[in-house]
């Protein structure tokens, strides 16, 4: 597995960029990936994103339904696109270090 | 090119040009509209092997040794002998035998298959072009051992790890969708050829796609499903789709869950839950005025319809299967109705029929022909003006072609909308999404951009065909597409080639449609958002 330095430290990631250590993710980690992503600098209205995708993760251990995210936001699908250009999942999940979707989504 | 390239120490076997591939329809058939095939970075190129045709599907590693070489070989043959073997492929080897022993190579299917096709007629990727391999590595290094002997000479194929490799990948390079063995006046199925190379090298040699087995199918054993979604986090999303129903349609409705003894046992592939709850949600309205006794389960692999094992592996496959049914049975429901997905149509009603004896083999059916007598029987009041838009059709292989249920879901269309257009050909002879057999989840690599650009490309130009005349932007239109995993690629697909924005094309499921007819809504259920 390949390894990135992400928030000055090293972390496993996918070949598409996922980390695979989701304990070592943090607030510098995400701005690292944002830079990445270009979704940086990041705005209250990214963190709002982030911070919900984050506390799904750990309450329910898989991403919320993109609906759902929508949501509990207030923000729809072209704004979420507006602040993550690679979208809710290559985007708003990577960055809030959650893994990469799995199966028929 | 020649069988015998394939064993060629060569840096790629087919040079992929986009130039070459199928011409598309309006507007695409002119500019540059067409993204280039990724390649390999190059840290990737040096572990990975990509020398069929430079993409990589199963992520396969080069050896580092003679040994390893070796081994790899070695492992492939064992397999091999095992799959002809009746003891050990009792499942398969009686079609697997029939495939290998009457092929004519009459190429008459080559033209059926839209990979082939689309690609531009490579020769690597004719129907017969992996069988063909397969026979002489049979002939020249099975032989006796083998318990089945072909009656082949001449066979001119060298065996190294190249071999090995390009036709894993080869396997990978296939749909399963088995158009050519309904045009092979024999009944050759190269399909099933496919699926038995795939199976050698994931029962034999542990390689498989890992977003189909370990993302997949085991995930789908250990969580509950693939999607990684657990029960805890079921009943959430459930809750959350009560509220979302109630503001649809402005009347709550309780979305039934392990009601014991119910009638019917809904299973939906687990991907709506996530990617498009509005079907979900559409199947709890439609029953709910309908009357239907039905509960949705909470159990582990219970709200998961899917079974990849039915792509690449038979012990994957049954250990799902069994599981499925012993939900179903402890539910005591009268019987499985099995969602919009079409491999778990093929799974769970056909191919399970081989393993689910006496009291296993509980009654498991499609839920089109259901909602056709619901749509039919006058339970539902539709009012086909709701769905005054250009909608047309597309049909899942393995419901369609494979199973013969083509007639239900027109009934309903030609019900619930007023501008319904036929794809040609459609029906039993339908092309496949491009996603099919795992293609539209693998994600990993540059796979992505070869299922979009060709093995997605037929059913792109059949899309833009069916919709010629009102193809700008202006009119909304809607792709018609009961299946997930066929969802899942037509919006790869329309996002790889920006459809939504350059021709106002939208795709969803069936039951979305016949809820959006429905006269009483206050507001139009489907929302036309992309996603």
């Amino acid at each position: 597995m390949p390894k990135a330095v992400l928030g000055g430290i090293e972390i496993e990631v996918d070949e598409d960029g996922f980390i695979q250590e989701p304990e070592k993710w943090n607030r510098q980690v995400a701005e690292d990936l944002a830079k990445i992503e270009n979704a940086y600098p990041m705005t209250e209205e990214h963190w709002k994103v982030v911070n919900y995708l984050r506390e799904y993760y750990l309450k329910y251990e898989i991403a919320p339904p993109i609906r759902m995210l929508c949501k509990q936001t207030g923000f729809d699908l072209k704004k979420i696109y507006e602040l993550f250009p690679s979208g809710p999942a290559k985007g708003a999940c990577k960055i809030a270090g959650l893994p990469k979707p799995t199966g028929c989504v | 090119m020649k069988i015998k390239d394939i064993c060629k120490k060569k840096e790629k076997l087919l040079r992929l040009k986009k130039d070459e591939f199928m011409e598309l329809p309006f507007p695409y058939n002119k500019g540059d509209f067409e993204p280039e095939l990724r390649e390999l970075t190059a840290d990737q190129f040096q572990t990975i092997d990509a020398s069929l045709d430079g993409i990589s599907a199963l992520g396969m590693r080069k050896p580092k040794s003679k040994e390893e070489e070796n081994e790899l070989v070695r492992k492939f043959i064992s397999g091999l002998e095992k799959l002809l073997d009746p003891d050990n492929n009792w499942t398969f080897l009686m079609p697997l035998h029939h495939s290998l022993e009457y092929c004519v190579k009459c190429q008459l299917c080559s033209e059926y298959c839209p990979i082939y096709v689309s690609s531009g007629k490579k020769e690597v990727y004719r129907p017969t072009f992996r069988a063909e391999v397969l026979r002489r590595i049979i002939e020249k290094y099975v032989g006796n051992k083998g318990r089945l002997r072909l009656k082949l000479s001449g066979s001119d194929i060298e065996l190294n790890w190249l071999t090995i490799s390009r036709l894993g990948e080869l396997a990978y390079r296939c749909t399963l969708c088995r158009r050519c063995a309904m045009a092979c006046p024999l009944g050759v199925d190269n399909g099933l050829i496919t699926r038995e190379i795939r199976k050698i090298f994931s029962q034999e040699m542990g390689i498989a796609p890992k977003e189909l087995h370990e993302l997949g199918t085991m995930q789908q054993l250990r969580v509950g499903s693939s999607t990684g979604i657990t029960p805890k986090a079921l009943s959430n999303i459930i809750e959350f789709m009560e509220d979302d129903i109630e503001e649809k349609i402005g009347r709550r409705i309780k979305i039934p869950l392990d009601k014991d003894g119910a009638e019917v046992l809904l299973l939906h592939n687990a991907g709506e839950f996530l990617s498009w709850p509005e079907n979900v949600e559409a199947f709890a309205i439609i029953f709910d005025i309908a009357g239907i006794d039905w509960t949705l389960s909470s159990e582990l692999l219970g709200y998961d319809a899917v079974n990849y094992g039915v792509w690449y592996d038979d012990i994957q496959f049954t250990r799902i299967a069994i599981k499925h049914v012993e939900v179903a049975k402890k539910l005591k429901v009268k019987k499985i109705n099995v969602g919009e997905c079409g491999h778990a149509h093929k799974a769970m009603i056909v191919v399970a029929d081989r393993i689910l004896t006496e009291d296993m083999n509980i009654p498991r059916e499609s839920a089109l022909p259901l909602l056709k007598d619901l749509v039919v029987g006058g339970k539902l009041k539709i009012n086909p003006q709701r769905n005054n838009f250009p909608v047309t059709l597309h049909d899942p292989c393995n419901i369609v072609r494979l199973m013969g249920i083509g007639e239900p879901q027109r009934e309903i269309l030609k019900r619930v909308c007023t501008d319904f257009r036929e794809m040609e050909p459609c029906g039993v002879e339908n092309y496949c999404c491009g996603g099919g057999s795992g293609f539209a989840i693998i994600q990993s690599l540059n796979f992505p951009d070869w299922r979009s650009s060709i093995s997605g490309r037929m059913k792109l130009k059949q899309i833009l065909e069916a919709f010629q005349g009102v193809i700008s932007p202006e009119v909304k239109k809607y792709v018609c597409a009961p299946c997930s995993n066929c969802k899942g690629q037509i919006r790869d697909l329309f996002n790889y080639f920006d459809v939504n924005k350059k021709c106002g094309i939208f795709y969803g499921g069936l039951v979305e449609l016949i809820v959006n007819a429905l006269d009483d809504l206050k507001k139009p259920f489907i929302e036309w958002e992309w996603h």
